[in-house]
C-alpha cells in the first residue's frame, strides 16, 4: 500500500512537470518571430490592398482572424453591425477567389442605447474587453481620441482620397479631431418637424407650401405657437407640440441654432452659453407649457406608451422628431387601430397620409431654419485584433485589415440599404444615387441584391416592412435638409453641458423656474464645477424687451 | 522540505490559519486593497479609466477641493447629500419598526400563515435586482400606466396621474427610493426579531396571558424589553447597510423613474461619477474615501454601543 | 412556534392582525404578479384595466428565439445568457460555501490568538461601501488581466465569481458559525483524541453534521450570484439575464416591454422555486443561524 502511494505520488509529479513543459513550449511557439511581412503599403486600390494583406497574414501562418463589433440604435439600424459583417464576407470572398486561405470572423453585439454602450467601452477598452469596431455617435470621438482608445487612421485614409471625396463634406468633418481622422462616417439623419395633416385640416390650417415658408424663414416658432393654440382650441388635438424626453441633446438643441445662438467657439475650442438664445428657447417651452400646448411632464413621458402613441394617434399637431421615425412607425405597434382596438404598426401609405414635414423653423423672424444631424461613425479600437495570434508582431497588419474592413463597409449599397431600412440619410453621394434608383430599390425589396445570405436572413423582416417607394421618396425629399444642418459641438464636456440643459428644460416646463431663473441655474451649475467652468464661455444677455409669440 | 511543511501544519497553534486563509485572501484582495487603491486614486486625476495616462500623476487634494466646492455650489450635489440623509434616516426607522412589527404580528397568528408571509417578505431581498427594479418601475410610473396611479384614479382619489418620481419634489422620489429599499431592509429585522422572540421562554407569555394581558401588553412589556440588544443590533447594522447600499436604486435612476438628484444617494453618486456621465474616477474616489471615513466612524461607534464582547461569544459558549 | 399553540383568547384579534399583515404585504404580491402576468400579454398589464391584458405566448416564443424586438434587432442567445447567469451563480455558491464552512468552523470551534481581530474585521466589512470598492476592484482586475490574455472571457467569469462571493463573506461566516455552534463538543473531542488533525475532523466529522447549514449556504450563495447586476455589468465579458434586462429597458423608446417582462419572469424562476421548496430550510436557518 505504501509502495503504491509512493509510486502514484511520483506519477502525479511527473505528469504535472510534463504539462508545465508543454505549456512553456506552446507559449514559446506562440511568440514565434514573423515568417512573413508585418505590414503592407496601402495603395488605394482596394482589391490589391486587401489581397496583399491576406497574403501577408497567410505567410505568417494565420488562417482565421476574429474581430468584434459593438453598435447601438433602434432595432432597424442593425446594419451598423451587419455592415461590418457584410464587409468581411465580401473580403473573405475576394480572398477565396485569390486562393488565399484566410477567413475573417465577426462577433456582434447590438444594443439600444448608445451612451451606456460608450461608457462601457470606456471602462472595457483598457482591459482588452472592448470591441474592435464601435459604431457610435461622433461626439465621443474627442474623448476616445484624447485617451488613445481609438486608432488614428489619417495615414490610411490619405491613400483612399476617392472614397473621401464621395462623402458629404459636412459629414466628413465630424470624423476629425485636432485635424486628424479617427473614423469613417456611417450614417446621419435630419430632424424634421412633423405636422399631422388631419389635425391641421380639422383646425383649418393650410399646409400648402409650408415647407417652403419654413425654408425661407417666413414661418417661425411664433407661427407654431399660433397654429398649436388654434388646433388645441378647436379641439382637434390634445397637444400642440410634442418632443423628446429625457435629454436636451440632440433635438432640443436646435432651438439654440434656430435663434441664431452659438454653442461652440472654434477659435478657443470652448463651449459657449449664449444667454439670449437659450433664454428664448426656454421661454418658448415655458410659454407653451403654461398654455397647455406642451405637457408639463414632457421630459418624463414614456416613448413607447405615450410619445409615439400620441403622435401616431393624431393627438398632437406637431412632433419634433427624426427622419427615422418615418420607418419606425411602420415597424412598431404604437398605433391603436380605430376599428379593432388592437395596437399595430402603420402602413407606409398611412404614414404618408398622416404626416407633413418641414425643417425646424427659425426661432423668430430674421433668423434661419435649421436641422440637426448627429452622424454615427465607425471607429477602430487602438488595440484592434488583439485577440488574434501573434498580435505583438502583426499589430500593423491587423490594424490595416480593420481599416480595410471599414472601407468595404462604406460600400454604397451597404450604406444605401441601411439608409432605406432605418430611415437615416446616406453619408456618400454614390449611396444617394442608389436610393434614387427605382430599379435598384425594387430589387432590394425582393432581396435580389448582392448580399451574403447570413445578412439577408437577419434583415429579411425589416426589409419587408420598410422598403417601398413611399419611404425612398421620403428620404429623397428630406435630403435638402442636409444643406441647413448643424452638428452639435465636438467637445469632451459637451454631454455634461447638455445634461444641464435638460434639467433646465424640465424645470421650466413644470414651472419650477421661470426662463430667466432657469438660465441662471444653468450658469450656476456650470460654475459649480471648476473644470466645466474653465471650458465654457458665457456670452450675451437676457433680452429685456422680448415677447413671444 | 515536505517534512517541515507537514510539521507546520500539524502544529496546533497554526491549524486555524488553513481555515481562515480563503476568507483572508478574499478580504485582502477585494476589500483592503481596493480601499487602499481608491485612496491612492483620489489623489490622481484619473478619468475615462485611462490608468496608463493619469495614474502616475499626483494632484494632491484637488479632487477633494473640487468635491467640497461642488458640495457648496452645485445644487445637484447638495440635493444628493440631502437625499442621502433623508433616505438613511427614514428607511432606518421603517426597517427597524417594520421588522419589529412583522415579527410581533406573525407571532400572534397561526404558524403556517406567518411562515408563508415571512417568506414573501424575503422576496424583495432575494429577487434579482433587475426584476425587482422592473416591478417598481411600473408600479410608480408617472403616467396613467403606472399601477399606483391607475389604482388611485380608479378609487377616484386623484384626477390626473401623478409623476411620483419628478413632480413632488423632494418627497416623491424620496418616497420611492425609501419604499423600494425599505421592503428589502425589513426582512433583516424580521428574521432577527423572530428568532429572538422564539428564544423567549413560553412560560412567561402563558403566564401573562392567563393574567389577561393583551397582545399589545405582551409585546411592549415582555418582548421588547427582552429584545433591547437585538433592536440595537438591527438598528446599527441597518444604519451601516443604508449608508453603503446602492444596487436597488441604481436601475430606478438609470431608467429615469426618479429624478436623478433626488433619487441618488451618496453611495450611488460615487458609482455614477465613476462609471457614467463624467467617468471621473478621481473625483469618485475622493467622494468615496469620505464616505468610507464616515462609515468607519459609524462602524466604530456601533461596536462601542453594542459592546463588541457581547457580539462575540467564546467558542462553544452559551448566549 | 407561535402563541396559537396555547392561545386562550378570541380569534377575532388574530384575524385583524392577519388582515393587517396581508395588507402590508400586498404591494409585493401585486407588483411581482403584474410582471409575471404581463409576460403573457400583448401589452403590459400595469393597472387594473382588464382590457390591457391580451393573452399571448408570443413574448415567450420571441424571447426563447432570442429576439429582442418584434421586427429588427439582432438575435441574442437567451439560453446562453441564462447559462452565464447560472455559471456565475454556481461559482459564487461554491466559493461562498467553501469560505463559510472553513471560517465559520474556525471561529466557532477554535480559540486562536487572532480570533477576535478576525471577527472584528468581518464585522467591519459591512461598513465598506460597495461603490467605493468597485473602483479599486476594477484596478485590480486591470492589473491581473494580462495573465489572462488568451482567455479574457473565462478570466472575467472567474473574477466576477470571486469578487461577488467576497461580498457574501460576512453572511457566510455568521451563518455557518451559527450552525457549528449547535454541535456538541463531545463529538469533536472524540475524534481529536484519536489523533486526527483538525482538517480531518472538519471534513469527516463536522461537515456531515451541519448538512442543513451547508444546504442553506449553497442556496443563499447561489441566489446572491444569480441576482448580481453591478459586478456582472462592470466586469463580465458576456451578458447575463440581468444585463439583458437592463440594456433592453434602457431606452424605453424601443423596449419591447412584455418581452422584457418575460425575461424578468424567466430570471425570477429560481428564486420562486427556492421559495416554494425551502420553507423548512428557512425555518432552520432563522432559528439556528442567528444565535450570536
Amino acid at each position: 500500500m505504501e509502495r503504491l502511494k509512493a509510486i502514484s505520488k511520483y506519477v502525479v509529479i511527473g505528469i504535472v512537470a510534463m504539462l508545465i513543459i508543454i505549456a512553456a513550449v506552446a507559449i514559446f511557439l506562440m511568440q514565434a518571430p514573423p515568417a512573413g511581412p508585418t505590414k503592407v503599403e496601402l495603395t488605394g486600390n482596394f482589391e490589391k490592398d486587401v489581397v496583399e494583406v491576406g497574403k501577408a497574414l497567410e505567410a505568417n501562418g494565420i488562417s482565421e482572424v476574429t474581430y468584434s463589433v459593438w453598435a447601438a440604435g433602434d432595432p432597424n439600424s442593425v446594419m451598423r453591425v451587419l455592415g461590418i459583417v457584410e464587409a468581411t464576407n465580401r473580403i473573405n470572398k475576394i480572398w477565396s477567389d485569390n486562393n488565399i486561405n484566410v477567413k475573417i470572423r465577426i462577433d456582434t453585439r447590438f444594443e439600444r442605447e448608445f451612451m451606456p454602450l460608450f461608457e462601457e467601452y470606456l471602462s472595457k477598452q483598457p482591459t482588452g474587453q472592448a470591441s474592435d469596431f464601435l459604431a457610435n455617435s461622433y461626439i465621443y470621438i474627442s474623448t476616445l481620441a484624447e485617451e488613445g482608445y481609438i486608432l488614428d487612421i489619417t495615414d490610411y485614409v490619405s491613400k483612399y482620397s476617392e472614397l473621401v471625396n464621395d462623402f458629404y463634406p459636412t459629414i466628413f468633418e465630424s470624423v476629425k479631431w485636432k485635424d486628424r481622422i479617427y473614423a469613417l462616417p456611417q450614417d446621419t439623419e435630419a430632424r424634421p418637424l412633423y405636422f399631422r395633416k388631419d389635425v391641421a385640416a380639422c383646425a383649418g390650417l393650410d399646409l400648402t407650401s409650408l415647407a417652403d415658408k419654413v425654408k425661407n424663414g417666413e414661418f417661425t416658432w411664433s407661427g407654431i405657437y399660433n397654429w398649436a393654440k388654434q388646433a388645441k382650441e378647436a379641439g382637434c388635438a390634445d397637444w400642440g407640440v410634442i418632443h423628446r424626453k429625457g435629454s436636451a441633446h440632440p433635438d432640443l438643441i436646435q432651438f439654440i441654432y434656430a435663434f441664431g445662438g452659438k454653442l461652440y467657439n472654434p477659435d478657443t475650442g470652448k463651449l459657449v452659453i449664449d444667454k439670449e438664445a437659450i433664454y428664448k428657447w426656454l421661454y418658448v417651452e415655458w410659454k407653451m407649457a403654461r398654455d397647455g400646448l406642451i405637457p408639463e411632464n414632457m421630459m418624463e413621458w414614456d416613448w413607447g406608451k405615450q410619445i409615439h402613441p400620441t403622435v401616431t394617434g393624431g393627438k398632437t399637431l406637431v412632433f419634433i422628431g427624426g427622419t427615422w421615425h418615418w420607418t419606425e412607425y411602420q415597424t412598431r405597434s404604437y398605433y391603436t387601430d380605430p376599428t379593432t382596438g388592437e395596437p399595430r404598426a402603420l402602413t407606409a401609405e398611412e404614414v404618408k397620409e398622416f404626416f407633413y414635414y418641414t425643417l425646424f423653423p427659425a426661432g423668430e423672424s430674421g433668423k434661419d431654419p435649421v436641422t440637426l444631424s448627429q452622424p454615427f461613425v465607425w471607429t477602430i479600437n487602438s488595440r484592434a485584433g488583439e485577440k488574434n495570434p501573434n498580435y505583438d508582431t502583426l499589430k500593423e497588419l491587423y490594424h490595416e485589415l480593420a481599416f480595410l474592413i471599414l472601407v468595404k463597409a462604406s460600400d454604397p449599397d451597404i450604406n444605401a440599404i441601411h439608409s432605406i431600412i432605418s430611415a437615416h440619410l446616406p453619408v456618400r453621394k454614390a449611396a444617394a444615387q442608389l436610393i434614387a434608383d427605382e430599379n435598384w430599390v425594387n430589387k432590394l425589396k425582393n432581396l435580389e441584391v448582392d448580399l451574403s445570405d447570413e445578412v439577408k436572413d437577419q434583415i429579411r423582416d425589416i426589409v419587408a416592412a420598410t422598403v417601398n417607394p413611399i419611404n425612398t421618396e421620403f428620404l429623397a425629399n428630406v435630403s435638402y435638409m442636409l444643406d441647413y444642418t448643424h452638428i452639435a459641438p465636438i467637445h469632451p464636456l459637451y454631454p455634461k453641458l447638455a445634461d444641464i440643459f435638460k434639467d433646465a428644460v424640465d424645470m421650466v416646463l413644470r414651472n419650477q423656474k421661470d426662463p430667466a431663473a432657469a438660465v441662471q441655474y444653468i450658469i450656476d451649475t456650470v460654475n459649480a464645477d471648476p473644470d466645466l467652468a474653465a471650458e465654457v464661455e458665457i456670452i450675451g444677455e437676457i433680452p429685456s424687451e422680448w415677447s413671444y409669440p | 522540505m515536505k517534512y517541515k511543511l507537514k510539521d507546520f501544519l500539524r502544529n496546533k497553534k497554526y491549524e486555524y490559519l488553513i481555515f481562515i486563509l480563503p476568507a483572508l485572501i478574499l478580504i485582502i484582495i477585494f476589500y483592503i486593497l481596493p480601499v487602499a487603491l481608491s485612496v491612492y486614486i483620489s489623489f490622481t486625476p484619473l478619468k475615462n479609466w485611462n490608468l496608463d495616462k493619469y495614474l502616475g500623476t499626483i494632484v494632491g487634494f484637488r479632487n477633494y477641493e473640487r468635491f467640497f466646492h461642488m458640495l457648496q455650489y452645485d445644487p445637484i450635489i447638495r440635493n444628493v447629500f440631502l437625499t442621502t440623509i433623508a433616505f438613511i434616516g427614514i428607511t432606518l426607522v421603517i426597517n427597524v419598526l417594520g421588522g419589529l412589527l412583522l415579527a410581533l404580528a406573525t407571532y400572534f397568528v397561526s404558524q403556517k400563515f406567518s411562515s408563508v408571509f415571512r417568506t414573501l417578505w424575503l422576496l424583495p431581498r432575494m429577487a434579482p435586482i433587475a426584476v425587482y427594479s422592473l416591478v417598481w418601475y411600473y408600479f410608480f410610473h408617472g403616467s396613467d400606466i403606472g399601477t399606483l396611479n391607475s389604482f388611485l384614479m380608479y378609487l377616484g382619489l386623484i384626477k390626473k396621474p401623478i409623476s411620483w418620481g419628478y413632480d413632488i419634489i423632494p418627497w416623491g422620489p424620496w418616497s420611492i427610493i425609501i419604499f423600494v429599499n425599505g421592503l428589502v431592509g425589513v426582512s433583516f429585522g424580521m428574521i432577527i426579531f423572530t428568532s429572538a422572540i422564539s428564544n423567549i421562554p413560553k412560560e412567561l407569555v402563558i403566564a401573562a396571558r392567563v393574567d389577561g394581558a393583551s397582545n399589545w401588553q405582551i409585546s411592549t412589556k415582555i418582548f421588547i424589553p427582552l429584545m433591547k440588544w437585538h433592536i440595537l443590533y438591527v438598528t446599527t447594522w441597518q444604519l451601516l447597510s443604508l449608508l453603503t447600499t446602492y444596487a436597488h436604486i441604481f436601475l430606478l435612476v438609470q431608467w429615469g423613474l426618479v429624478s436623478k438628484q433626488y433619487g441618488t444617494t451618496w453611495s450611488l453618486y460615487i458609482y455614477q461619477v465613476a462609471f457614467t456621465g463624467r467617468t471621473d474616477q478621481g473625483l469618485a474616489a475622493a467622494a468615496g474615501v469620505i464616505l468610507v471615513i464616515v462609515g468607519g466612524i459609524l462602524g466604530y461607534i456601533t461596536l462601542r454601543i453594542l459592546g463588541f464582547e457581547r457580539m462575540i461569544t467564546k467558542p462553544r459558549g452559551d448566549i | 412556534m407561535s402563541l396559537r399553540d396555547v392561545e386562550v383568547r378570541a380569534r377575532k384579534t388574530e384575524a385583524i392582525i392577519a388582515l393587517a399583515i396581508i395588507l402590508a404585504t400586498s404591494p409585493i404580491i401585486i407588483g411581482f404578479s403584474l410582471i409575471i402576468l404581463s409576460s403573457f400579454s400583448k401589452s403590459m398589464v400595469t393597472n387594473f384595466d382588464p382590457s390591457s391584458f391580451h393573452l399571448t405566448l408570443e413574448n415567450w416564443i420571441n424571447l426563447l428565439q432570442g429576439k429582442s424586438a418584434a421586427v429588427g434587432g439582432l438575435k441574442e442567445n437567451i439560453l446562453k445568457y441564462t447559462l452565464n447567469t447560472a455559471v456565475v451563480a454556481l461559482g459564487v455558491s461554491l466559493v461562498v460555501t467553501l469560505v463559510g464552512t472553513m471560517s465559520g468552523y474556525a471561529i466557532s470551534r477554535m480559540n486562536f490568538r487572532y480570533r477576535k481581530h478576525f471577527l472584528l474585521l468581518i464585522l467591519l466589512l459591512h461598513a465598506f461601501p460597495g461603490s467605493v470598492l468597485i473602483v479599486g476592484v476594477y484596478f485590480i482586475y486591470r492589473l491581473m488581466s494580462p495573465i489572462a490574455m488568451g482567455s479574457i472571457t473565462t478570466f472575467s467569469f472567474f473574477y466576477v465569481i470571486i469578487a461577488r462571493a467576497s461580498l457574501e463573506i460576512p453572511m457566510a461566516v455568521w451563518l455557518m458559525k451559527g450552525f457549528f455552534d449547535l454541535i456538541p463538543w463531545e463529538v469533536e473531542w472524540a475524534a481529536l483524541i484519536d489523533g486526527a488533525s483538525r482538517l480531518t475532523v472538519w471534513r469527516k466529522v463536522m461537515l456531515p453534521l451541519v448538512k442543513p447549514g451547508i444546504a442553506a449556504i449553497l442556496l443563499f450563495g447561489f441566489l446572491a450570484g444569480w441576482q448580481d447586476l453591478i459586478y456582472v455589468r462592470t466586469f463580465l465579458a458576456e451578458k447575463t439575464l440581468a444585463t439583458f434586462i437592463e440594456y433592453n429597458l434602457g431606452t424605453l423608446e424601443f423596449a419591447e416591454m412584455p418581452l422584457v417582462a418575460a425575461a424578468a419572469t424567466l430570471y425570477l424562476l429560481p428564486t420562486i422555486i427556492f421559495f416554494i421548496t425551502s420553507q423548512q430550510l428557512l425555518l432552520k436557518v432563522s432559528l439556528a443561524g442567528l444565535k450570536r
